[in-house]
C-alpha cells in the first residue's frame, strides 16, 4: 500500500506545473539573479592597476631607489598586489594620452618628482600618496644617514623603512569570509521553507471537507492517517530532490562555495525540507479559507522569514539576532540559514546542531498540531 | 436489509438538513432518492458514508454500525461523488488505478479490473488521457470508473449525471443498470425524476430531510388523486370553456397557460375522448391535444404543494 500511494503522490506532485515552478524553478532563476546581481558587485569592487605614465628623462634614470619602488608597485608577478600599469614615455606624448584620458597621471622628474594629474579621485589620490610615501621615507633615511651614520650598520634604515600590521585578519573558520554567500544560504532556506506548497496540498487531497479526491479516499478501507503519512512522505522526498538540483546548480553551474562538508550540508537540507514540508500541512490545516489563501500565507510567511534572515538586507539577521533572537530561533529560514553559516565559518559544531534541534522542534510542533486537526475522520459539514 | 437508517438527524445551526430520516435498503434494489435541491439527499448520503457528523440516529450497513474505521464495510462499498473526484495530474488509466489500489493491493488483479472498470464505462480508448482533456460527459464517466473498479456489493451514486450530454447519461443509467444486474445494491439520488422513474426499482422522495413517500413508481402514483393530464391549444380561450370543462365528470382540476387548456382527470378515469367530444359539439377551435399519465412531479407537487424542480 505505502508504495502504491507514494508512486502516485509522486507522479502527481512532480506533474503539477505551478508547484514544480515554485518549488523547483523560481528558485533556481531567483539564485541565478542573485549570482548575475553580485558578480557585478564584485567586478565594480574589484581593483583595477592604475595607468600611469612616467616620464623617462635623464634624472628619472638616476633615481635607481625610485625606479626601483616603482618597480616593485607595478611588478605583473605581484598579482593583485601590483598597483601600477606603467607606460614610459616622453612628457609631451605623456600629456597627450591624460588629455586622452588613457592615464590617470604623469610622473616626471624635474629637479624632484613632479606630478601631473588632469582630475581629483581614488586612483590619482593612490598615485599621490605613492609618491608621497617614497619622498617620506627618503627624507627619513637620509636624516639618519646624515645624523647617525652608524645607524646604516644596526638596521634602522629596514627598519624605518618596513611596515608591521599589529591586526591581523582571521577567519574563524577554514573558509575566507564572503558575505554574499549568505544570500545563497537564504535562498536555500526560502527554497526549503516553498515546500510548504507541497504540504499543503497533500492536507487538501487528504482532507474531505477539502477537495473530493479526499472524500472518496476517505471511504477506502485504508485509514486516513496512514495515507497521509505516505502522502508527506512522497511530499517530502520531492522537495528533497528539488533542493538537491537547486544545491548542484548552485555549486556546479554557479561555482558558490557551500564549503566542504557535505553530510552536514545535507542534513541540513534534510531538517530544512521537513521542517517546510510540515509547515505547509500546518498552515494547510489551521487556516479557515480557499486554498488562494493559504497559498498566499505561505507566500508571505516563506518571504517574511527569508527577510527576516537576510535574503534582502544581509544585516537583518544580525540586527534580529542581537535585538529579539528568540526570533530567530523560531525562523525556520534563520536556523536553515544559520546551519550553512556555522558550517562554513566555524569549526566547531556547537551552534549547527543547536540550530539542527530547533528545526527538529518546529517540525514536531508542525506535525502535532496538523495531527490534532487532521485526525477527525467524520466532518461538521463537507 | 444492505442500509438500515433511523432517525437519522443532522443539523447545520439552526437549519435541520435531516429530520429523522429514515431509509431502508434491500439487497439487489436500486433505490432512488428523489429530492429538489437542499432537500438533504447528499447530506443523507455522506451522513450514511460516515463522512458527516450527526446529531441523532443510528446507521447499519448489512446488519453492522457505520463507523468511519468500519474498514470491512467500506471495502464493499463504491462511492461516486456528486463533483468528479478524480486527479488532473494522473490519466484516466492511473486514476482509476489508484482508487483501485487503496482496495486492491494484488497488482495483477487491479490491472484487469482497471481495464474492466474503462471498457465498462467506455473509456478504453482514453486510457492515456488526462482529465482536463476529457469532456464533460466522459469526466463524469471516469468518476464512476474510479468509484465501481473495486466491484463494490454496494454503490452509491450522488447526482452522477448533472451536466452529462444525453448520450453520456443514457450510458451512464445503462451501466448502472448493468451493475445492478451484476448483483450490486445500488442507491442512486438526483433530482431529475426521468432518470429515477428509468433506472430505479424503488424510489424514496425526499423534501426537507424527510422521506416524504416511498414505493416502485407505480406505487407512488397510486397515492395521488389525480390521474392523466390533457393538454389542448385552444386558439380562443374563453372562460366559459373552462367552466365548462371543470362541469365535465371525473375533472379534479382545469387552467389555461396562455393558450394551453391543460385538465386532470380523476385518477384511472380517461377523459381525453369527453373533452374531445366537447370541443367538437361547441365547435371550438383547436389545435395541438395530448395525454400525459401522472409523473413523479405530480406525486410531489401534490404531496409538498410545491414543484419538484423549485
Amino acid at each position: 500500500m505505502f508504495w502504491h500511494i507514494y508512486k502516485y503522490r509522486l507522479k502527481c506532485l512532480t506533474r503539477s506545473r505551478q508547484m514544480m515552478f515554485w518549488t523547483l524553478l523560481f528558485p533556481i532563476i531567483l539564485g541565478t539573479l542573485f549570482y548575475m546581481a553580485f558578480s557585478n558587485l564584485s567586478s565594480v569592487e574589484a581593483f583595477s592597476h592604475i595607468k600611469i605614465a612616467v616620464v623617462d628623462n635623464e634624472e628619472f634614470q638616476k633615481d635607481t631607489n625610485f625606479r626601483e619602488a616603482l618597480q616593485s608597485a607595478s611588478d605583473p608577478d605581484n598579482g593583485d598586489g601590483s598597483l601600477f600599469d606603467v607606460t614610459y614615455t616622453s612628457k609631451e606624448e605623456g600629456e597627450s594620452l591624460l588629455m586622452g584620458g588613457n592615464i590617470e597621471g604623469i610622473i616626471y622628474f624635474n629637479n624632484g618628482i613632479k606630478l601631473i594629474l588632469k582630475e581629483s579621485g581614488l586612483n590619482q589620490t593612490i598615485i599621490k600618496e605613492f609618491i608621497d610615501h617614497y619622498k617620506q621615507t627618503l627624507s627619513t633615511v637620509s636624516a639618519i644617514i646624515n645624523r647617525n651614520p652608524e645607524a646604516m650598520q644596526k638596521g634602522l634604515i629596514e627598519s624605518s623603512t618596513s611596515h608591521k600590521d599589529f591586526l591581523k585578519e582571521a577567519s574563524a573558520g577554514s573558509s575566507a569570509p564572503d558575505t554574499t554567500v549568505n544570500y545563497f544560504y537564504t535562498l536555500i532556506a526560502m527554497a526549503c521553507l516553498y515546500g510548504s506548497f507541497f504540504g499543503l496540498n497533500e492536507v487538501t487531497v487528504n482532507q474531505a471537507n477539502l477537495s473530493a479526491q479526499a472524500a472518496r479516499a476517505n471511504m477506502s478501507p485504508v485509514h486516513k492517517l496512514r495515507v497521509f503519512i505516505y502522502s508527506m512522505t512522497a511530499a517530502a522526498t520531492i522537495q528533497l530532490v528539488n533542493i538537491g538540483i537547486l544545491l548542484l546548480y548552485l555549486t556546479v553551474i554557479l561555482h558558490i562555495n557551500f564549503g566542504t562538508q557535505i553530510t552536514y550540508i545535507l542534513l541540513t537540507c534534510i531538517a530544512g525540507t521537513v521542517t517546510g514540508v510540515t509547515f505547509g500541512a500546518f498552515i494547510g490545516s489551521i487556516v479557515k479559507g480557499g486554498e488562494g489563501i493559504k497559498i498566499g500565507i505561505l507566500i508571505a510567511g516563506s518571504m517574511t522569514m527569508s527577510f527576516l534572515s537576510g535574503m534582502m538586507y544581509d544585516k537583518m539577521k544580525y540586527i534580529v539576532n542581537t535585538k529579539v533572537p528568540v526570533l530567530g530561533y523560531l525562523n525556520p529560514a534563520n536556523l536553515i540559514t544559520d546551519c550553512f553559516y556555522s558550517l562554513y565559518y566555524y569549526d566547531t559544531y556547537t551552534v549547527f546542531f543547536t540550530d539542527i534541534l530547533f528545526l527538529i522542534l518546529l517540525t514536531a510542533f508542525f506535525s502535532l498540531l496538523t495531527y490534532l486537526q487532521i485526525r477527525r475522520q467524520k466532518y461538521a459539514s463537507l | 436489509m444492505v442500509i438500515s437508517v433511523k432517525n437519522l438527524t443532522k443539523r447545520y445551526g439552526d437549519l435541520v438538513a435531516l429530520d429523522h430520516f429514515n431509509l431502508e435498503v434491500g439487497e439487489g434494489e436500486i433505490l432512488g432518492l428523489l429530492g429538489p435541491n437542499g432537500s438533504g439527499k447528499t447530506t443523507a448520503i455522506n451522513c450514511i458514508l460516515s463522512l458527516l457528523k450527526y446529531e441523532k440516529g443510528s446507521i447499519d450497513i448489512y446488519g453492522k454500525p457505520m463507523a468511519p474505521e468500519a474498514y470491512d464495510l467500506k471495502r464493499k462499498i463504491g462511492i461516486i461523488m456528486q463533483n468528479v473526484a478524480v486527479f488532473e495530474e494522473l490519466t484516466v488509466y492511473e486514476n482509476i488505478d489508484y482508487f483501485c489500489g487503496l482496495y486492491i493491493s494484488d497488482k495483477n488483479k487491479r490491472r484487469s479490473l482497471v481495464i474492466e472498470a474503462m471498457d465498462f464505462v467506455g473509456l478504453n480508448d482514453y486510457g492515456k488521457f488526462y482529465p482536463k482533456k476529457l469532456s464533460g460527459g466522459l469526466l463524469r464517466r471516469l468518476n464512476i470508473a474510479c468509484g465501481i473498479a473495486h466491484k463494490p456489493d454496494l454503490i452509491i451514486l450522488d447526482e452522477p449525471t448533472v451536466a452529462v450530454d444525453p448520450q453520456s447519461r443514457n450510458n451512464i443509467l445503462e451501466g448502472i443498470q448493468r451493475l445492478n444486474r451484476e448483483g450490486a445494491t445500488v442507491i442512486y439520488t438526483s433530482h431529475y425524476m426521468e432518470e429515477v422513474e428509468q433506472i430505479c426499482t424503488r424510489i424514496a422522495i425526499m423534501d426537507k430531510g424527510k422521506i416524504i413517500a416511498t414505493g416502485n413508481k407505480e406505487e407512488l402514483k397510486a397515492m395521488i388523486n389525480s390521474g392523466e393530464k390533457i393538454t389542448v391549444e385552444i386558439y380562443n380561450p374563453e372562460n366559459r370553456i373552462l367552466t365548462d370543462v371543470k362541469n365535465l365528470p371525473h375533472i379534479v382540476s382545469a387552467f389555461f397557460h396562455d393558450s394551453f387548456l391543460t385538465v386532470k382527470s380523476e385518477r384511472d378515469k380517461n377523459n381525453l375522448m369527453v373533452l374531445i367530444d366537447y370541443l367538437k359539439t361547441r365547435q371550438i377551435a383547436f389545435g395541438k391535444i395530448y395525454s400525459e399519465p401522472p409523473t413523479l412531479n405530480d406525486v410531489f407537487l401534490e404531496i409538498t404543494g410545491k414543484e419538484l424542480r423549485d
